[in-house]
């Protein structure tokens, strides 16, 4: 009966586009930290965590392991996240709306041009510490491996961090103060430009996690392995609304089972299109995104 | 002790402040009163660097105020509430004031406690969130934040804005209450002058981006001539 | 700029333009100006999207697609008939796939556009892959027969001195020509009228325009038509010459939509003259870099294209990256707003 479940078909899609799902609820909580600090929606997000990725996953050619390689990309990821919010988002913050969008391009355009010259377009294959082979259940695969599970498992972990971090910590209320209050908190002694910087690394060092783990799909490293995923990232964030976290889990996860089923009962190519529609549509009803609270801002 | 002298700030052409000098003795309230648009808000923003001035001086305790950062100012122990209270509505009450402590790097959970004393509404609502309260809460938690930081200067901006007659009264016995106990500074920013001419010890009175006096608060009071200034032209 | 100076430069930019088309000798510089034609289509109407109504759009190589596949379907399913109507088919059908696409678009701002915008441009290219493959093409696209000269044109030229092949691509690059220069002698006319107005107090101050009465959503909706049909009108363009319209086609991808809006900003956000720079400099843009480079020590003979064999590839695309950055940093009004910059430095210079 339970092995039964376990290799049902659609048990099977479940789990498996979970696995993507959560990635790309990862990806799209990025969106959203960046998002709630500063109000800027970071279209290299996707370069950014491929180009700290590639720096911290070659390390493996020079012996390091996995695990130092991943620790490498994250610390790398916050590092780089936060200078870029230095060097080019700071000078844009009250600009028009337009700026931002069309800098982070052109950080899009350069980081992927220069990945492609540093590491070729040839893609990588980091070895991972677990198997890709699915579990099996009397004879007959499940929907999981090893190596999905520790994907799960890394980003539902990264999730719960980041979480705790920003609703349970002096730190974080700080850096929530900071991302909706500026002004007040500037008032209150608190060192809003340091925390909005802060909050870009954080959103740098979760997306090297998503970079990491999505390195491991058989897609491996490649200069343009996050487009796809940056754009299934954007459309959950926006479909749960860009200023909640919670949201951005739960349509990454939605979207991911429901590319899954699309791509097993249907066609691949219809997936992508899917998530599309999916998205005019909500922002067609609800241009807020789902799990936006309707309130009102500021008193 | 703050003193203002020959303060100047304009928003590109327009002057908000013209040549204008306060000096707000310490352990007093000084109101400055003044219609709609004199400035009075633009004053107290300059005070805590959220606006730069075009010329003059600002000092406090003797630091030198011009130039520093808002966050700078604020930990030098300058506490400003501003206009509409800056509460953070989707923060809970104890949020606000947790952060009230935090950025003024002082002691949370003594604070906590100094603050639910001072305010026991506030330790009743601790767990809603700021946007529940009324306006009368919300102005009490604005207060209650400011003071978690220990500050010797507060900067009031219109405490009353939307509040009920005896409700603002109250709210005015409170700052009374602070001043007296703690000998704090403050400056009184007030388009409501009777009350707060009726807690201070000393008035300005603002007029397009003027100062026409700074005087104890009585003689204000008592001045005939001053009263179309801070009562705006239709009385 | 008065009424009769502004006259006078358009038909000496006609004059300009006539005689370089006419003096070709290159069969790629023909191709290329075509190609420069189209370009400046597709850039005035993102030009104007967000330098008239205030709103972005990263999909609009979704709408060249479009007006692509429309000009070649129709083209396939009628053929013998005038180029013309295959022209204005692709224009109507982008103009309703842009007010589907600006529907959802009138509610949105500035990030949520962008990136919407961006999703649909990605997922375009797999419409005709997957759906109506037997009409569509498939991955293969659609192939009609290219533009070609007609005898008259022919007739003009030394036919013994000049190959067919180039007479043919100074025919096809005059028609491109001829297309932008009416487009931008129609939006130079929109800009100063009562709806472009409209556009402008819109992005400017969207309270104040629905103060006046002006319906913000129809609006913005309409600057969203108005985009799709012109890039519709450059997608059908570069299909009539080219004689293919496929997914792969570089100009129906999203990589391309990001290149619109590079060089957009480059040239300066929502100018017509701008646009025509950007034009040049997209089609020119490795013939630049190969400059540059050479002259920088950066070229493929450097040490550091030694080390970095990849590099060369990709000089265009980090050149750019790193210019997009620094022009929104440091120049957001792009090459024009510095021209006109420097212009009225020298005036007052010289007034002095």
């Amino acid at each position: 009966m339970i092995a039964n479940i376990l290799t049902n078909r659609i048990v099977n899609d479940i789990a498996g586009g979970t696995a993507q799902g959560v990635i790309i609820g990862l990806v799209a909580l990025c969106l959203v930290l960046v998002w709630r600090a500063t109000r800027v929606l970071n279209f290299a997000q996707g370069p950014m965590a491929m180009f700290v990725t590639y720096i911290g996953m070659t390390q493996m050619d020079h012996h390091a392991n996995f695990w130092v390689a991943a620790a490498i990309s994250v610390a790398v990821g916050f590092i780089f996240s936060a200078l870029t919010e230095i060097v080019i988002v700071k000078p844009l913050y009250h600009k028009a709306e337009i700026n931002p969008i069309v800098v982070m391009v052109g950080m899009f355009t350069l980081l992927e041009a220069v990945a492609s010259a540093v590491w070729t377009n040839i893609p990588r294959y980091p070895t991972a510490p677990f198997s890709s082979i699915n579990f099996q259940s009397e004879g007959n695969p499940t929907g999981l491996s090893p190596l999905s599970t520790f994907q799960i498992g890394a980003a539902l972990a990264i999730m719960t961090l980041v979480a705790i971090l920003f609703n349970y910590t002096s730190l974080g209320l700080k850096l929530r103060a900071s991302a909706l209050a500026p002004e007040v908190s500037k008032l209150l002694g608190i060192r809003v430009g340091r925390l909005l910087t802060l909050g870009w690394g954080i959103a740098g060092a979760v997306g090297a996690v998503a970079g990491v783990v999505i390195s491991l799909n058989p897609g491996g490293l490649a200069p343009n392995m996050l487009d796809a995923m940056f754009i299934l990232g954007f459309i959950a964030a926006a479909i749960g609304g860009l200023d909640s976290p919670l949201g951005a889990l739960v349509s990454g996860i939605v979207i991911g089972v429901v590319m899954q089923l699309i791509n097993d009962y249907w066609n691949s190519n219809y997936a992508d299109m899917v998530a599309v529609v999916l998205l005019v549509v909500v922002l067609m009803l609800r241009p807020q995104g789902i799990f936006t609270k309707n309130s009102t801002r500021r008193v | 002790m703050i003193s203002i002298s020959h303060l100047s700030v304009a928003y590109g052409a327009i002057v908000a402040l013209d040549d204008v000098s306060i000096e707000a003795p310490t352990g007093a309230i000084t109101a400055v009163l003044g219609a709609n648009g004199a400035g009075k808000t633009t004053l107290l923003r300059t005070i805590s660097g959220l606006v730069k001035p075009r010329s003059g001086s600002i000092t406090a305790n003797g630091h030198a105020l011009i130039g520093e950062r808002p966050d700078t100012i604020a930990r030098l122990g300058i506490a400003h509430v501003p206009e509409g209270r800056g509460v953070i509505a989707e923060f809970t009450v104890e949020e606000n004031l947790r952060l009230g402590a935090l950025g003024a790097k002082t002691n949370v959970t003594a604070g906590l406690e100094e603050q639910y004393t001072l305010f026991p509404v506030l330790k009743e609502r601790r767990k809603q969130y700021a946007a529940q309260l009324s306006g009368g809460e919300r102005q009490m938690l604005a207060l209650g934040r400011a003071m978690i930081a220990n500050p010797q200067i507060l900067l009031l901006d219109e405490p009353s804005l939307g509040l009920a007659p005896l409700v603002t009264q109250d709210i005015m016995n409170t700052i009374k209450t602070l001043c007296a106990n703690s000998g704090l500074t403050v400056i009184l920013v007030e388009q409501n002058a009777k009350s707060a001419l009726k807690i201070s010890d000393y008035a300005a009175v603002l007029h397009v981006g003027k100062s026409i006096a700074v005087r104890p608060a009585a003689e204000v009071a008592a001045d005939e001539s001053l009263r179309s200034y801070y009562l705006g032209m239709a009385e | 700029m008065s009424g009769t100076f502004k006259r006078l430069a358009w038909v000496l930019g006609g004059l300009v333009a006539a005689i370089a088309v006419a003096s070709i000798q290159s069969g790629t510089d023909a191709a290329n100006l075509t190609k420069a034609g189209a370009y400046c289509i597709a850039l005035v109407g993102l030009s104007f999207l967000t330098g008239w109504s205030g709103q972005i759009s990263i999909g609009n190589s979704g709408f060249m697609l479009v007006g692509g596949y429309s000009a070649a379907f129709w083209t396939l399913h009628h053929p013998g008939e005038p180029v013309a109507i295959s022209m204005i088919v692709a224009i109507a059908v982008s103009a309703f796939v842009g007010l589907i696409i600006g529907m959802p678009a009138t509610r949105l701002r500035g990030p949520y556009l962008a990136g919407m915008t961006l999703a649909f441009a990605v997922a375009l290219p797999y419409v005709p892959q997957s759906f109506a493959v037997s009409t569509l093409g498939g991955s293969q696209g659609l192939t009609i027969t290219p533009l070609s000269a007609p005898q008259w044109f022919f007739n003009l030229f030394d036919t013994n001195n000049t190959l067919p092949v180039v007479i043919n691509s100074r025919f096809t690059a005059m028609v491109s020509v001829v297309i932008a220069a009416l487009v931008l002698w129609l939006m130079s006319n929109l800009f100063t009228s009562k709806t472009g107005r409209a556009m402008r107090l819109v992005r400017d101050n969207d309270v104040a325009a629905e103060l006046v009465g002006l319906h913000l959503g129809r609006t913005r909706a309409q600057a969203f038509v108005l985009t799709a049909a012109l890039s519709g009108l450059a997608g059908a363009l570069l299909v009539m010459v080219s004689g293919t319209a496929s997914p792969s086609t570089y100009e129906f991808g999203f990589t391309f939509s990001i290149a619109l809006l590079t060089l957009m900003v480059l040239g300066g956000i929502g100018s017509l003259s701008g646009a025509i720079i950007a034009a040049l400099l997209g089609v020119y843009s490795l013939q630049i870099t190969t400059w540059i480079t050479d002259h920088t020590g950066l070229g493929p003979d450097s040490w550091v294209s030694a080390k970095l064999p990849n590099l060369a590839p990709n000089m265009e695309n980090i050149l750019f990256g790193i210019l997009l950055i620094v022009t929104m940093i440091f120049a957001p009004r792009g090459i024009v707003g510095l021209a006109t910059g420097l212009r009225q430095k020298l005036i007052s210079v010289t007034r002095r």
